[in-house]
């Protein structure tokens, strides 16, 4: 064994075998290698989402079927050829461009089944121009109803659920949420808020920020505190970045929360659009995760991190895991657009969003 | 000495230096060691316990009565004083009491062997204690030779009874040796004698004859004063085991950690993940000396913000310290990555994920208390809670030291909140005024999550250690501050 570890230094594999199915190709870290016909304004688009400048799952939807409209703006057929069939094959290459960059959303997936079937159903007789604005309009249409509009419906069920002297919890950031909250806040309603974070991405910080430039009472919290914060807790709120009926797809740490939930029998109310309802099921955070890069983990603006040279240990794996599945038994409700249901029921709103 | 061994911050190790200096007085010793844990320099349970125990020997040592309920009482003040400087610091009132108990044991022992000698012959029990303490000497020098007060006396006895009272104050020894000397000469059953000792007042026997002439002039009288001689020994003789009864905590302070490591094989078997959280020595030691027989993965929560600095540098395989110009044992720890263990470092975050393939979460703990619940570093809660969830087995990590006779009826009071800094850099200085930031440094983990301990005497489930608890300490130095009652 002594013998490849010398030939080879530095090159032990640091993937932490139970999710070796997970790790793929490393992120692109700049667009350099992209293919020649990813639109630019999808290469910028890529790198914001490793980046996390474009984060969330609703988010990065929202920004990749704009980008995809631009796409379809700058779009002219080649010759000897149809746009359904040529549009599919150049959408597929943005998107392969995208998941190099960073795993795609299920809420993406979702939308782009969508793009794709409407691209094919596109009449081969209609004129390019035509083709063209009806699909942009098809985009924003989709845009408003599964996420503009349904964000306020979300917000507005789930503002019943807020009364007044509630403590609200809630985990890192979810643009619901803080909608759910902003709109009760600007209903007078008077309620405090928990926001538990964890390391690396310190999404909640920014959530804490905006909800306190507002007025809000907020608490800001570690997930080491959970179990301190949550015996004030009256309501825990929870963002999705998926939903399925086996249970909550969120960002690392979610769990825990609805645990001590659960343990305290404090409800755990999840808000989600139903873009992000999958059909998918998952048992554990195993076999569908992401696997985000292990250098995240080190500590910001720290010159002398210890872990900074970690890849020289051998034997040591850093595992920086995005998602985590929180079982259905926690939850006690879902709120989306179609009306406020247990977690049991997302395959019955999926098979009502797609028929209608 | 044995004493420099363990984890010692550089506070603990100067102090430790500081309080064995014969020419530092012991009220300063204790204001010293006031003021440190009062500014944290000193925290956490072992060193506290080690703190606390230089300090009780160090009292005891210099103790100028030799009257054990003026000993017990002088402890208990002092022990007393150091819980109000920092009560969570919970090892700190343990280690009061398994000296208040050595000292009642060492007491009760002395008062029964008395009796029993003094019921044969007087003089019997002379030689027999001035043997005793002979071969005992060199198990503790500086205590004992200090416990003595530099005087050769109980080796040479008989020769020169006189030395120590006058150089002591009599008078203040006097107490004693009236006792001692009355039971001896009545000579009635022993629970009589030991029961008259416990409750009488130490200075109503002043005036007995047998004593003041062997105290107040010494020496010039060896067949008159030979009984109260046989007693001086007994009361130095006392002294020199409680201070060797403290050596002994001490000892097994040191030794903790290694002896719980030696049950690691009885638990660990192979090719297991097991998860652990924050950097503890307890259970690096522990996992390490497991790596040398078995192949298993390690998950290391990285316990964020409290504890992840230590946590990366005990992954990465650098000491854990605050000074890197102190070294230490641990300094010279291999890693476990160095002996050919897998170590997964996470955020904590990813516990619950993570915990349906974990076969085992092992714990350290800052206290335990009385009903198996425990008190850990903030986090360990949930990690417990989700492997329970999991019916992971949860096993806890604890020297003896550790577990507190205190029943924990007012949870809130044993928490403590750390420097919120932890939680908002000064980066985001213009939230502070906004929002509100917590940073708990303690979590309560009842005892129903836990699945067993393991303590330098073995494994225990939770619901056992009751009794251990009841073996340590004794009954009537449970609740210190209650104390004044039994006067």
């Amino acid at each position: 064994h002594a013998a490849p570890a010398v030939a080879e230094p530095g090159k032990e594999n640091k993937n932490v075998a139970l999710f070796d199915h997970l790790y793929g190709h490393p992120r692109r870290t700049t667009v350099a290698g992209a293919g020649k016909d990813v639109h630019p304004a999808v290469l910028a688009l890529g790198i914001q989402m490793r980046n996390y400048i474009v984060c969330g799952s609703s988010a990065r939807c929202v920004a990749m079927l704009l980008v995809f409209k631009r796409v379809i703006e700058s779009y002219t057929t080649p010759p000897r050829n149809s746009l359904p069939r040529h549009l599919t094959i150049l959408l597929s290459s943005q998107i392969d461009y995208l998941v190099s960059c960073r795993p795609i959303s299920i809420s993406m997936g979702n939308a782009i089944r969508w793009l794709k079937v409407e691209i094919s159903n596109v009449d081969v007789s209609t004129p390019e121009s035509q083709a063209k604005s009806d699909l942009c309009d098809l985009i924003d249409t989709y845009v408003r109803e599964k996420v503009t509009v349904a964000d306020q419906v979300i917000a507005n069920k789930a503002n019943d659920k807020i009364e007044d002297g509630d403590v609200i919890m809630t985990f890192a950031k979810s643009s619901i949420v803080q909608q759910t909250l902003v709109e009760a806040f600007r209903r007078g309603k008077r309620f405090r808020v928990i926001v538990v974070d964890s390391r690396p991405l310190l999404e909640g910080k920014n959530l804490a920020r905006a909800l306190a430039d507002l007025g809000l009472e907020v608490q800001y919290s570690l997930t080491h505190g959970i179990s301190h914060v949550i015996r004030d807790t009256t309501k825990v709120f929870l963002g999705a970045h998926a939903m399925m009926s086996t249970g909550l797809y969120s960002r690392v740490g979610t769990a825990l929360v609805a645990m001590s939930a659960k343990e305290a029998n404090v409800p755990v109310i999840v808000c989600c659009e139903s873009v992000k309802l999958t059909e998918r099921v998952a048992l554990d955070s195993f076999v569908h995760n992401e696997v985000a890069p292990a250098e995240e983990l080190m500590i910001q603006g720290k010159t002398s991190s210890p872990l900074s040279n970690w890849v020289d240990v051998p034997n040591l794996q850093l595992l920086n895991l995005m998602y985590d599945l929180t079982p259905a038994e926690y939850i006690n409700m879902v709120v989306t657009e179609y009306g406020i249901i247990p977690p049991s029921s997302v395959p019955v709103i999926i098979r009502l969003s797609t028929n209608t | 000495m044995p004493s420099s061994a363990g984890v010692l911050t550089p506070a603990l190790t100067t102090f430790s230096r500081s309080v064995r200096n014969r020419g530092t007085p012991i009220e300063s010793s204790i204001e010293n060691l006031i003021s440190l844990l009062k500014r944290r320099q000193i925290r956490d349970s072992k060193p506290c316990a080690m703190a606390t125990a230089y300090l009780l020997r160090r009292v005891v040592e210099t103790f100028k009565i030799a009257d054990v309920s003026g000993l017990i009482e002088r402890v208990h003040q002092v022990g007393e004083r150091l819980l109000a400087a920092q009560p969570r610091e919970m090892a700190i009132g343990n280690i009061v009491r398994r000296v208040l108990g050595v000292i009642r044991e060492e007491a009760e022992e002395d008062r029964d062997g008395e009796t029993s000698g003094y019921s044969d012959a007087d003089t019997d029990s002379r030689p027999h204690s001035a043997g005793e303490n002979g071969s005992r000497l060199p198990e503790a020098p500086g205590a004992v030779s200090r416990a003595l007060l530099s005087s050769p006396l109980p080796r040479g006895a008989s020769d020169q009874p006189s030395l120590e009272p006058h150089e002591d104050g009599a008078l203040q020894r006097l107490p004693v040796l009236t006792a001692h000397a009355s039971y001896a000469s009545t000579n009635t059953g022993p629970v009589v004698t030991s029961m008259f000792s416990l409750l009488s007042h130490p200075r109503s026997n002043v005036a007995l004859p047998t004593a003041t002439p062997g105290s107040q002039s010494p020496g010039s009288h060896p067949p008159l004063s030979n009984t109260a001689l046989a007693n001086l020994t007994a009361a130095k003789d006392l002294r020199a085991e409680i201070v060797e009864g403290i050596q002994e905590i001490l000892e097994e302070l040191n030794q903790a950690d290694d002896q719980i490591a030696g049950y690691c094989l009885e638990h660990i078997h192979s090719n297991e993940v097991i998860l652990t959280h924050t950097s503890s020595i307890t259970v690096q030691k522990f996992l390490l000396k497991a790596a040398a027989k078995r192949k298993f993965t390690v998950i290391h929560a990285e316990t964020f913000p409290n504890d992840h600095e230590s946590t990366h540098a005990t992954v990465i395989g650098k000491a854990k310290g605050e000074s890197d110009d102190e070294l230490r044992p641990e300094s010279f720890q291999k890693s476990l990555t160095a002996a050919g263990i897998t170590v997964i470092l996470i955020p904590d975050s990813a516990v619950f994920a993570l915990m349906s393939r974990v076969n085992k979460v092992i714990l350290d703990t800052h206290i335990v208390l009385a009903n198996g619940g425990l008190v850990a570093a903030a986090g360990a809660k949930v990690v417990a809670k989700a492997a329970s969830m999991h019916r992971t087995p949860v096993i806890v990590l604890s020297g003896v030291y550790k577990l507190s006779p205190v029943y924990p009826f007012d949870i809130d009071s044993l928490m403590e909140n750390g420097d919120p800094a932890g939680v908002i850099g000064y980066g985001d200085g213009d939230m502070v005024n906004k929002v509100e930031f917590e940073n708990p440094l303690f979590d309560h983990i009842p005892p129903e999550l836990v699945d067993l301990y393991i303590t330098n005497l073995g494994g225990h489930a939770p619901t056992y250690l009751y009794r251990i608890i009841a073996d340590h300490y004794r009954a009537e130095d449970t609740e210190l501050d209650k104390f004044n009652a039994y006067q």
